[in-house]
């Protein structure tokens, strides 16, 4: 994987939906949605290139959690955000034996969301106290709770105005 | 964790920190030990653990700025920066030209009296006192320089939406200009009373082995990395700002010891007064704050904005659903993603060695504990 095309062309094998972004507005170069059956074989993939785990986060939607990994490589610009939705169970398939530096970072994810990594090898609190377990900081009420496409991007309406969500009040 | 008993009597336990000068923070790390050896180190985080992504969650996104400087004291404008553009990218507003250029040369400024404090720091950790007397009086004439600009030494709130809060003067661009020929002058005597000291080499050289694989699995970003040949640097690689438009070298370096972090922070320093160098030359006259509006919301979706910090890649990713309230923003921190590293890198050294291990990889805690 010398090239984001041919990233992209090694994704289709597994397969995993691709969207190619812009990175001046979004920050990043590939977006892409996985089932969490296809995350384990995801990362696999990735090791084989000259990528790293930028960071493991997650996102709580009226949907459940939506749990998000960011790639980097370190030869060519190519950053990518990969969202995966939590099982019914609310658990994922671990990463930490493919990027051992998953491991903190899903510890991390399990602290404010509960998410359960399935086969992690050492899933205790990490940044809460060990009596904190429970308390998922980052899970939200249930009247502050927003479907998918509440925080989803309006596309271009009209193709002069790339941001058209900012509006002016008494400017 | 298995029990002492089953690995044999002759291990013990032993506490480093929470409270430790070396761990320059509130880091626990706990050390099975084997005599002198240290045969699996385990890092406690949490200790100054704030919630800061919480609180971004909470209050509309103006009342988040002092936060950003409050994760990594010691590159406050460089999380300004992170977040202010952020900010810009997801809702589509651009900085004035020079607000950047005043953006590029107080982050510089910051990088610079970051890197020379881990200079003293380091060589402190090591058993030298000497030398950090003389890099804490060359940070001092950083922190006076910005703390006639933005108001404060340490955590700096000094940048906006749109640019900065405070235009930069000539006595500015003068005093940096002094400080530049200053500190030039005196990188010669750090060559000679610290990288060439024969005791220093010896507690460094060939210390922790730190390869582009083990890289790629842990996330390494920063310093550390490039001194295992890797010329990552976010500046260059999804240049930022108005980073493109300066000529800088990624210092690297082949042995990824400590040594090849130490010599890439050092000629980082150089590099850093390079960029302002040419930064002070080429400052554009004109505004130095754009015309924001007044009560911004931020739109629905998301966006990401990676800067280079002292200690590797910063990443805020922000999502907005509308409302000036972010709904959710992740901080990434680099010291996070390389500590994490230090189990599989430290398992069989000696305690001091951990020491300079620890030293090399320029920790600042609070950032890693958010």
């Amino acid at each position: 994987m010398e090239s984001k095309d041919s990233v992209i062309a090694a994704f289709k094998k597994i397969p995993v939906k691709v969207e190619e972004v812009d990175f001046a507005q979004r920050g990043y170069h590939l977006e892409i949605r996985l089932e969490s059956s296809q995350l384990r074989a995801f990362a696999e993939l990735l090791r084989t290139g000259n990528f790293y785990l930028s960071y493991v986060s997650g996102l709580h939607l009226t949907t459940g959690i939506d749990v998000s990994y960011q790639f980097a490589n370190y030869g060519f610009p190519c950053r990518l955000l990969a969202h995966v939705s939590a099982d019914a169970d609310n658990s994922l398939p671990t990463i930490a034996d493919i990027f051992q530096g998953a491991n903190w970072h899903e510890r991390e994810t399990k602290d404010f969301y509960g998410v359960i990594f399935r086969n992690h090898p050492n899933l205790k609190p990490l940044l809460l106290a060990e009596d904190m377990e429970d308390l998922k900081p980052l899970l939200k009420k249930e009247q502050a709770l927003k479907d998918r496409a509440a925080i989803t991007r309006v596309e271009k309406i009209a193709e002069d105005k790339p941001a058209p969500a900012v509006k002016k009040e008494d400017a | 964790m298995t029990t002492m008993a089953e690995k044999g009597e002759h291990r013990y336990i032993l506490n480093m920190g929470p409270q430790h000068p070396s761990t320059h923070g509130v880091l626990r790390v706990i050390l099975e030990m084997e005599g002198e050896y240290v045969m699996d180190p385990q890092p406690v985080l949490g200790y100054g653990h704030r919630m800061h992504e919480k609180m971004a969650e909470s209050r509309p996104w103006p009342n988040f700025l002092p936060n950003a400087a409050r994760m990594d004291y010691l590159s406050a404008l460089i999380y300004n920066h992170g977040y202010v553009g952020v900010v810009e990218r997801l809702a589509g507003i651009e900085a004035t030209p020079r607000a950047e250029y005043i953006r590029v040369i107080t982050s510089e400024l910051n990088r610079l009296q970051s890197h020379l404090l881990w200079l003293g720091v380091l060589v402190l950790d090591l058993g030298a006192f000497t030398p950090i007397m003389y890099t804490f009086e060359d940070r001092e004439k950083i922190l006076d320089i910005l703390e006639d600009v933005t108001g404060s030494r340490l955590t700096y709130c000094y940048m906006r939406v749109g640019g900065v809060v405070r235009d930069i003067d000539d006595k500015f661009v003068e005093r940096t200009r002094e400080y530049i020929s200053w500190q030039r002058s005196r990188m010669p005597m750090y060559d000679k009373l610290v990288t060439g000291n024969i005791i220093f080499r010896k507690r460094i050289e060939k210390i922790g082995e730190f390869n582009p694989d083990m890289a790629r699995r842990y996330g390494l970003t920063g310093p550390v990395l490039r001194g295992t040949g890797i010329p990552y640097d976010i500046r260059r690689a999804e240049p930022y700002s108005v980073y493109p438009e300066f000529d800088f070298e990624i210092p690297t370096e082949t042995t990824g010891d400590c040594m090849a972090a130490y010599l890439v922070r050092v000629r980082e320093i150089e590099q850093s007064l390079r960029i302002l160098e040419q930064a002070l030359d080429k400052l554009p006259a004109g505004p130095a704050m754009a015309k924001v509006p007044k009560k911004l919301k931020l739109p629905a979706g998301d966006a990401c904005y990676a800067v280079e910090s002292p200690r590797g890649e910063l990443v805020y990713h922000l999502t907005g659903d509308g409302s000036d309230t972010p709904y959710r923003m992740k901080i990434r921190v680099p010291s996070f993603s390389n500590l994490s590293l230090l189990p599989e890198l430290c398992r069989g050294m000696l305690l001091s060695d951990l020491c300079a291990c620890m030293g090399s990889l320029d920790l600042v805690i609070p950032e890693i504990d958010r």
